[in-house]
């Protein structure tokens, strides 16, 4: 027998080997296999650092996770099913296998119908040709979070309960989020300087109704739904979601972008921007980006991290340093997503994620940031279902934007950045949410689909000045964004030809826009015309031309207007302070409207307002009473001007729109309808969105709910179809 | 080689010498925390960060696709084959910083071996001397002869093993420390050093012919000349097993141990993906 000292690595008593052979046999596998196989033949075990014991680990784990979650999943597979099965409302026959519903906020028909003329959106003729191209009907008023939970809801407002992005609050008369509600903590547990909240921050969905894709839920049909607006905070379904409009960033609004510059403040930006004051000293500016209020401290102070910039000013570099995060720039380089992770207690942290861009340096600095959105990776907030929905898809593709309203129209209209900034920013999204979109088709076997793509709405709304001749926000400075509206549509027909070259059997697709387009040049200031025709009064000596009609008489009020669209009545029993008795409203109504129905803007000799709707005329629901008293129609090329949506009461009746938010859609709905493509020809003559859930529902075999108002678009069921 | 392991020795006692009388956890903790900042710093170094990143995340994202699509058993499998894929593309990436620090970290744990892995003889505990002779096996017993110092005592005669080439003793520590063994074969006299003691010190069990391997995995002591007339020197000593969690096992499950989960807690502060 030949006897040979062990290496080093074993124990050197014979018998002690097995024992240590033992322990370490599975991590053997890995390392000693390599060791062995590199430089000992024979027998080794070697612990040999990182590369392998990393490797082991991680991997050992994934591989031990993944069987267990497999084999979980596989044995609770047949139960699920069966309790599926047991607890389905109907035993529903589905007519498709898919359905993949393509949203293009805003794509105007208009331009639809020049682009295809010239060739432009082959794909979209495509489609056509398949099945349908059609104007879709919208709804009044013709602004994306009602129209959108219309389609969701298959019904009008009065029953959703949207009318706006914002809605008063009656005793106040301050704007309030029409879709969401964030509550305050009040309550909370004090110790030292520390304070533990007893309670959880409220956030509720004010949309009323169910979405269809709730339904189809009950009858075990799953539905993937990205970013379709007014879906903060997600519903609870069978599917997953990813929140959309009114997501906030970070600091709790709707976007705030933020300035760190060196240039003293002139006056504040007028929209959805802060100025940060920084200091410079040679080559070195540092300054504090606050983040959201410190919950666990008391008086709730802001979270703050510092902000450090290197200059290189002759390379027109600079080294970027947020709390522990460093970021290299060349001068106008946007960055990507950026992580900010702000420390509210040692353990507790609040994590968002913003771009940052440098837009000058030669002399004084600045520093744009984008409004800082949640991280989706860890999300302050929910903004998604089932929660861990956004880790997943940051997990599969990066980190991405959250933020209800993402792409940035405020820092371009104040010109913090310029067309080809705002035009990547909402490329870089636009690319995000088509990754986010393919990943979902490829990973949907059966059920339903809907994504929407905002690109549309954002770029037409910021670059519809270069396509209107003679509109007063266009400068006439040469630009290389001209183009851009033409340039996403055809964009976006590249995205439906790849989509119907991935079309199955059994799918039904629908391409579909919530409204249309049309310029804004002229701003119209209703609170105006309502103090000049004695309608609304301010206070004696009140600033009329501050904000949020804090300056009005409310016991001298009857009518104000707030958000983009509404006229509310100061009613009597409804409003705090309200006036207007009830038996009052509709003579009131008819005076008003009468007034307004034809109002001409008389330097430029045109029709400002179409009509006046009364709301009660306009639809029936049990949330009619939450309903603005009219919704303005107005004509092609007005608006509510940006004064009036604030609140302002002291401004010009007329005014031209100078801003790069240079087109729009709150105007009177018959005139800016949406577009409807679809893979298979629809029966209904004059289609409208409120018919897609309905349709949605009857294309799987489930009869729609009788509270939703509109009918499915095809003829197949005795009764259906307009 | 020799230079390398010299230097390395001389390093290690240094670096261990404080905690020479302590537990041995004490050091290997110590120890396996610097081996673990080195750990990280060389992954980072070497490893390709962002496609370790991705990797991960690919992964993460197919196990948050078994638990989204359950009641999907076809996605199970699809999210499962996903995931298995890459992870082999990780084990793919970790091969690359692994081979760049191969050799530093044989080099280490030949060092801690001599240290950690034998405990010392006890005073009055006998153990065996072995000496290997070269050339063929001719069954004649070369003029072999074994000298020891004071404090040591050889406590048998010579046993010679044809079959092996091998003359033996059973020798005795009688006072503690450190002694040196004096071996002369065919005139030529080589030396192997003998530890008793209980402190955390080198030992080497083996004196062998120079040659890389050896060099690389006995470098406790120089090697043997080249053509000499001896090939190996071997002492017995008892091994040593460390305590962890109640359990006695090898010091370098302690030491794997130790030094990864300290490398995965550092990770963050270092910024390093694993």
């Amino acid at each position: 027998m030949k006897h040979r000292l062990p290496p080093p690595w074993q124990p050197a008593m014979p018998g002690r080997a097995t024992h240590a052979t033992s322990a370490t046999g599975c991590w053997a596998v890995m390392t000693a296999a390599l060791v062995a196989g590199l430089l000992l033949p024979g027998s080794a075990e070697a612990y040999v650092g990182p590369g392998a014991g990393f490797a082991f680990i991680s991997s050992f784990l994934v591989l031990f996770t993944t069987m267990l979650a497999v084999v979980a999943s596989l044995l609770i597979w047949p139960f699920r099913m069966l309790w599926r099965a047991l607890t389905r409302r109907t035993r529903a026959v589905p007519k498709i296998r898919r359905l993949i519903l393509v949203g293009f906020d805003g794509q105007d028909p208009q331009l639809t119908d020049r682009f295809l003329s010239q060739g432009k959106l082959p794909n979209f003729e495509r489609l056509a040709k398949m099945g349908c191209y059609k104007r879709l009907k919208t709804t009044f008023p013709s602004i994306s979070p009602v129209a959108w939970s219309s389609f969701s809801t298959g019904s009008h407002p009065a029953r959703h309960n949207i009318y706006d992005f914002l809605d008063r609050d009656r005793r106040t008369y301050l704007p309030v989020l029409s879709s969401t509600k964030i509550g305050s903590v009040d309550r909370f547990l004090r110790l030292g300087p520390f304070q533990i909240p007893l309670e959880k921050p409220q956030i509720r969905l004010l949309r009323k109704s169910k979405p269809f894709w709730s339904i189809l839920g009950e009858h075990n049909i799953w539905s993937t739904v990205l970013r379709v607006p007014i879906t903060f905070p997600p519903d609870r379904f069978y599917g997953a979601q990813l929140s959309a409009m009114c997501v906030p960033d970070l600091l709790g609004t709707q976007g705030t972008f933020l300035l760190f510059t060196t240039r003293p403040a002139q006056t504040g930006f007028k929209e959805g921007g802060l100025r940060v004051p920084v200091t410079m000293q040679g080559d070195r500016v540092e300054g504090v980006l606050e983040g959201p209020e410190n919950m666990l401290r008391v008086g709730s102070p802001p979270l703050q991290l510092p902000l450090v910039v290197d200059l290189d000013r002759k390379s027109q570099r600079a080294t970027v340093t947020l709390g522990r995060e460093t970021v290299e720039l060349a001068l106008g380089e946007l960055s990507d997503w950026v992580p900010l992770t702000f420390n509210a207690v040692p353990g507790i942290k609040v994590r968002g994620i913003a771009r940052i861009m440098m837009t000058e340096m030669n002399g004084h600095f600045s520093l744009y940031m984008t409004p800082i959105a949640l991280d989706p990776e860890k999300p302050a907030m929910p903004i998604s279902h089932p929660n861990y929905y956004s880790v997943y898809l940051s997990k599969l593709q990066g980190k991405f934007s959250t933020l209800g309203l993402a792409e940035d129209t405020w820092a371009l209209n104040e010109k913090v950045i310029q067309d080809e900034d705002f035009w990547r920013l909402s490329m870089d999204i636009d690319d995000e949410r088509q990754e986010m979109f393919w990943s979902a088709l490829e990973r949907l076997r059966k059920g339903c689909l809907v994504c929407v793509f905002d690109g549309t709405d954002r770029i037409q709304h910021m670059y519809w000045r270069y396509i209107d001749p003679g509109h007063p926000a266009d400068d006439g400075a040469q630009s290389e964004h001209r183009d851009a509206i033409e340039r996403l549509y055809i964009k976006n027909d590249k995205l439906v030809g790849e989509l119907l070259d991935r079309l199955q059997e059994d799918d039904l697709l629908m391409v579909l826009s919530d409204h249309g387009f049309a310029s804004f040049r002229r701003g119209v200031n209703l609170n105006r015309w309502l103090l000049d025709n004695g309608y609304l009064s301010l206070k004696e000596g009140a600033d009329g031309a501050v904000e949020w009609l804090r300056g009005v008489d409310w016991s001298r009020t009857k009518a104000y207007c707030l958000g983009l669209s509404g006229m509310f009545f100061n009613i009597k029993g409804r409003e705090e302070q309200g006036i207007v008795e009830p038996s009052e409203v509709d003579a009131l109504k008819a005076q008003i409207g009468a007034k307004l129905r034809g109002l001409r803007d008389q330097e430029h000799d045109e029709v400002a307002i179409v009509e006046a709707f009364d709301t009660s005329k306009l639809y029936q629901g049990p949330y009619l009473e939450n309903a603005p008293e009219f919704v303005i129609g107005y004509n092609r090329g007005y608006r509510t001007s940006w004064d009036c949506a604030t609140g302002v009461v002291d401004a010009p009746l007329f005014e031209d729109n100078t801003k790069a938010w240079s087109g729009d859609h709150c105007v009177d709905p018959r005139l800016v309808p949406g577009v409807i493509f679809c893979n298979r020809p629809i029966d209904a003559e004059s289609p409208a969105l409120i018919d897609i859930a309905p349709t949605a529902l009857q294309q799987f075999g489930i009869t729609p709910p009788k509270y939703m108002d509109g009918v499915p678009l095809f003829a197949d069921e005795p009764g259906s179809s307009r | 080689m020799a230079t390398v392991n010299s230097l390395l020795g001389v390093f290690f006692d240094a670096l261990l010498y404080p905690f020479r009388t302590l537990h041995p956890m004490v050091g290997l903790t110590f120890v396996s925390a610097i081996a673990a900042v080195l750990m990280l710093l060389g992954y980072k170094a070497t490893s390709n960060q962002p496609a370790v990143e991705a990797v991960k995340r690919k992964i993460a994202a197919g196990l948050f696709e078994i638990r989204l699509f359950n009641d999907d058993v076809v996605a199970i499998l699809r999210a499962q084959r996903s995931i298995l894929r890459h992870n082999l593309t990780y084990i793919g990436l970790n091969l690359v910083p692994m081979l760049f620090m191969l050799v530093p970290f044989v080099l280490v744990v030949a060092q801690l071996q001599f240290h950690y892995g034998y405990r010392g003889l006890e005073v009055g505990q006998p153990t065996t001397l072995r000496v290997t002779v070269a050339g063929a096996t001719t069954g004649e017993a070369p003029e072999i002869t074994l000298e020891v110092p004071a404090g040591v005592r050889v406590d048998s005669p010579r046993v010679w093993i044809p079959s092996l080439q091998e003359a033996a003793w059973r020798i005795v520590a009688e006072t503690p420390g450190a002694h040196e063994l004096r071996v002369t074969v065919d005139g030529q006299i080589f030396t192997k050093r003998l530890v008793a003691s209980g402190r955390i010190e080198r030992r080497a069990p083996e004196r062998l012919a120079a040659g890389f391997l050896n060099q690389l995995l006995y470098p406790a002591e120089p090697p043997l000349p080249s053509g000499a007339a001896v090939t190996a020197i071997r002492v017995d000593y008892p091994s040593r097993d460390v305590g962890l969690f109640g359990f006695e096992t090898h010091w370098l499950i302690v030491f794997f141990i130790l030094s990864v989960t300290i490398a995965f807690a550092l990770k963050g502060r270092f910024g390093v993906t694993i």
